[in-house]
């Protein structure tokens, strides 16, 4: 039976990530505005790559998790939460989430030190973007052993930064079953077309390899371990960014309400108006108290906690960021419904992220599974 | 005991502490024995009540004198000044052991009443009082709703006018919890009826056996009589009873509030817990709707846990907590509606109708006790309004006509 063990140290944050978030939410400020984030929303890579090496270079964002031997600051995945909770707030389209969360975990879970050795430098200091293909949505990769090595052929689709990613670690059924590869793409073999999004501050792309020549990382039987840890990992990533971006609506919310006047009184000395922003406030504080619990887990190694802590956060920020970005523009009136004003773009990436690792629905009957709830079976 | 001991030691310390003197808890050994209640307020006769809060008593007081009751407390007033969430942690090894229940008076007088005496208490008043009360020798309600003011508290019309040495009150109370076994009742009156009513308020602490005192239970929707009405007949309290300066009650009051708020933030997790219990052992598989509605159920009770966790964590930093403090009601009486709502459809038929198997009507003492918390310690709407200005600072209600 689950049981959670009350130490408060385990939510607390330190000192350091306090700094951390001052220095990041200073810096965005400056350099990632509504403004900003439009220009890059209609761009063909979709981020800017200055901001990017300055994320890395100036406040070392990307390396902030990765252990030291490998050019990283030797953090923890706390830390790691503080930035994505700060870049969601803002909905900083740089590819964080694909290059630092996913194939950043992927490499470090996928125990290849050779393989750390050649990209988790280039992931730390910013100057690779790399992503994952094959999951979390189950693609039709085959790799085959060639005269010339490994290739893979087949396709995968809803590629997060798919066609902008300089290395992509893929799953594939190989002879002796499902294995991880790392693929540099080549336009001559891996033909990838960027996919119209809901959310275009956050790219996806349909990847066809053509006998693209890649590398098996990590050991055969590993790969199904290693995709479900990266998976919880980036479902606590994602958790972080749903506070930061609800936790921004709301406060976008309390400005407005604060100072638009209707029958002679601010809209927010409405009754109906404030209960309603109580009850966003209710469900924002629990989300990010289930996104710090998960982080914890992944920063405290207690790997029984996590599927059930990663999920759990899954439901709460999933719901929050719901609520939050439908009262965003429910409470700006007309102004919330226009293309000018930033609310639909936080509205669609609350959506869009739901279909990357899963709906609240979908981790309930994950979490029934894990904890059994299901009754008597048989 | 000197030095404070790690959580997982003093974990352990405290199971094989109860051990010694409580058996285990037979539902937590095997599923379908055992004690089956899940009331939110007991449907006890008045010698039940009477019975049933002397054994808590008792076991209250074998805890505070062996050191295991007012654990966060100074050594003055029988405690061990261990951190505020070892509280929790004795708590959660507490709950595999079959002691009593305790009912909404020890709440009341351990964790509000006495830590707005020992605020607003003078010293010979911590003195008198403090250990009593943390050891429930003797037991404190809170006389404070009245027919005209229920949210609306700072309208008290309960007069106390002084005289001599002490005060005379005379006034009506109602909806007091736990006031036919309280010894003291702390009782919020109109010292100043020509000032602002916030202004005019000051707050007794009055005997309930002192002459004058009347209590009548009244029936509550779940069929028992957990809370009363209370009549104060020119009834006479010294001087030295009063709580706090003359017109300060309303600070007075907001403390225990705001003791109760946070107090409330671990409301309805036993019974969450039993209904995931249910959801794990009932006679037939679930389908997909029932278990995520378990899992989301599962889900509100951690993030209600996670959330009191982050309250003890700032006040064990030294910090006071944010928003996080003032959230926990809500999510408590919202935990409790997801609790009806689960059993409901596990049980079907079975919470209807009495089959008398183990564990399925008991279920209706859940269903119809949980509205009650969304009314008592400050409704659900005025928590939002509470919220709403004091966290995020929206503009105040208009007041209407009147003081
Ligand atoms: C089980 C139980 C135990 C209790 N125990 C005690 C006790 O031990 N001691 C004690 O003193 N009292 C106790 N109470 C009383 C409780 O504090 C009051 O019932 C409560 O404060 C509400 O007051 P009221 O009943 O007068 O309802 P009202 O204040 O009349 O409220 C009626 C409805 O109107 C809503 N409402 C009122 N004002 C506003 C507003 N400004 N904005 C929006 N909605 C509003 C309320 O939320 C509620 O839904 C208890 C109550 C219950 C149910």
């Amino acid at each position: 039976m689950f049981r959670l063990d009350a130490d408060p140290a385990l939510l607390r944050e330190t000192e350091e990530q306090r700094q951390l978030r001052s220095v990041l939410r200073e810096f965005l400020a400056q350099t990632c505005g509504p403004e900003e984030v439009r220009k890059q929303a209609g761009s063909p890579r979709g981020h800017d790559e200055v901001l990017w090496h300055r994320l890395a270079g100036e406040i070392g964002v990307h390396g902030l998790a990765v252990p030291e031997e490998y050019g990283g600051a030797g953090g923890t995945f706390a830390e790691l939460a503080v930035a994505m909770e700060e870049t969601g707030r803002v909905l900083c389209p740089a590819p964080l989430l694909s290059t630092v969360v996913l194939a950043g975990h992927t490499l470090l879970d996928s125990g290849d030190r050779r393989a750390c050795a050649r990209w988790l430098p280039g992931i730390a200091d910013g100057t690779l973007t790399a992503t994952v293909a094959g999951f979390p949505q189950p693609g039709g990769v085959t790799a085959e052993r060639g005269a010339g090595g490994w290739v893979l052929r087949g396709g995968a689709d809803f590629v997060p930064d798919g066609a902008g990613a300089d290395l992509l670690l893929v799953v594939a059924r190989a002879p002796d079953g499902e294995r991880l590869f790392a693929c540099e793409p080549d336009p001559a073999t891996c033909e990838r077309t960027a996919r119209r999004v809901l959310d275009p501050t956050r790219r996806q792309a349909l990847v066809r390899f053509r006998g693209a020549p890649a590398e098996p990382v990590g050991e055969p039987q590993r790969a199904p371990d290693t995709v479900a840890g990266v998976l919880d990992a980036a479902r606590a990533a994602l958790a972080a960014e749903h506070v930061g971006g609800s936790a921004h609506a709301l406060d976008a919310v309390l400005a407005h309400v604060g100072q638009r006047t209707q029958f002679g009184r601010p809209i927010g000395s409405f009754q109906a108006v404030k209960h309603r922003l109580a009850d966003l406030l209710v469900e924002v504080e629990g989300a990010r108290s289930a996104a710090a619990y998960a982080s914890a887990c992944l920063a405290g190694r207690r790997t029984d906690e996590l599927p059930v802590a990663a999920s759990a956060a899954a439901v709460a920020c999933t719901a929050a960021y719901r609520l939050a970005t439908a009262e965003y523009v429910q409470l700006h009136g007309g102004i919330g419904f226009t293309w000018e004003h930033p609310a639909h773009l936080y509205l669609r990436r609350a959506r869009a992220d739901e279909a990357l690792f899963g709906t609240g629905d979908d981790h309930r009957l994950r979490l029934a599974g894990l904890l059994g709830l299901t009754g008597r079976i048989g | 005991m000197d030095g404070i001991p790690g959580p997982d030691e003093f974990r352990a310390q405290a199971r094989s502490w109860l051990r010694t003197v409580a058996p285990a808890r037979a539902t937590h050994q095997e599923w379908g024995r055992g004690d089956d209640s899940v009331a939110v307020f007991e449907n006890w006769t008045e010698d039940e009540e009477r019975a049933h809060t002397e054994r808590t008593r008792a076991w209250e007081r074998t805890r505070h004198d062996q050191g295991w009751g007012a654990l966060s407390w100074p050594a003055e007033y029988g405690g061990r000044e261990l951190p505020a969430h070892y509280e929790q942690l004795y708590r959660a090894e507490e709950s595999a052991f079959d002691v009593p229940r305790r009912t909404e008076i020890f709440p009341v007088t351990q964790q509000l009443v006495a830590p707005a005496l020992r605020i607003w208490g003078t010293p010979e008043q911590k003195r008198r009082l403090l250990r009593p009360l943390l050891r429930t020798d003797e037991l404190a309600c809170q006389l404070f709703s009245e027919t005209e003011a229920g949210s609306d508290l700072a309208a008290v019309r309960t007069r106390a006018v002084r005289e001599d040495d002490g005060w005379r009150l005379n006034g009506h109370k109602i909806w007091t919890s736990g006031a036919r076994v309280a010894t003291w009742g702390v009782a919020v009156c109109r010292t100043d009826p020509e000032v602002p009513k916030h202004t005019g308020i000051t707050v007794f602490l009055v005997r309930m056996d002192a002459p004058g005192v009347t209590v009548r239970p009244i029936r509550q929707m779940t069929g028992g009589s957990s809370f009363n009405e209370v009549y104060l007949d020119d009834v006479f309290v010294p001087d030295t009873d009063r709580l706090g300066p003359v017109g300060e009650g309303w600070r007075v009051a907001l403390t225990v509030l705001a003791a109760e708020r946070l107090d409330s933030g671990g409301l309805g997790l036993d019974n969450a817990d039993r209904a995931l219990d249910l959801a794990r052992h009932l006679p037939r598989p679930l389908n997909d709707g029932e278990r995520q509605q378990a899992a989301d159920l599962f889900v509100r009770a951690l993030v209600q846990r996670l959330i009191a966790v982050r309250v003890t964590s700032a006040l064990a930093a030294g910090r006071a907590p944010g928003a996080e403090a003032s959230v926990g009601k809500l999510h408590a009486t919202a935990t409790m509606r997801a609790t009806t709502d689960l059993v409901q459809q596990l049980l079907g038929p079975r919470l209807a109708a009495d089959t008398g198997e183990w564990g399925t009507f008991a279920w209706t003492e859940h269903l119809l006790g949980a509205p009650g918390y969304r009314i008592a310690g400050g409704s659900d709407e005025i928590q939002r309004n509470i919220l709403a200005e004091r966290v995020l600072r929206l503009p105040k209600e208009p007041k209407g006509a009147g003081r």
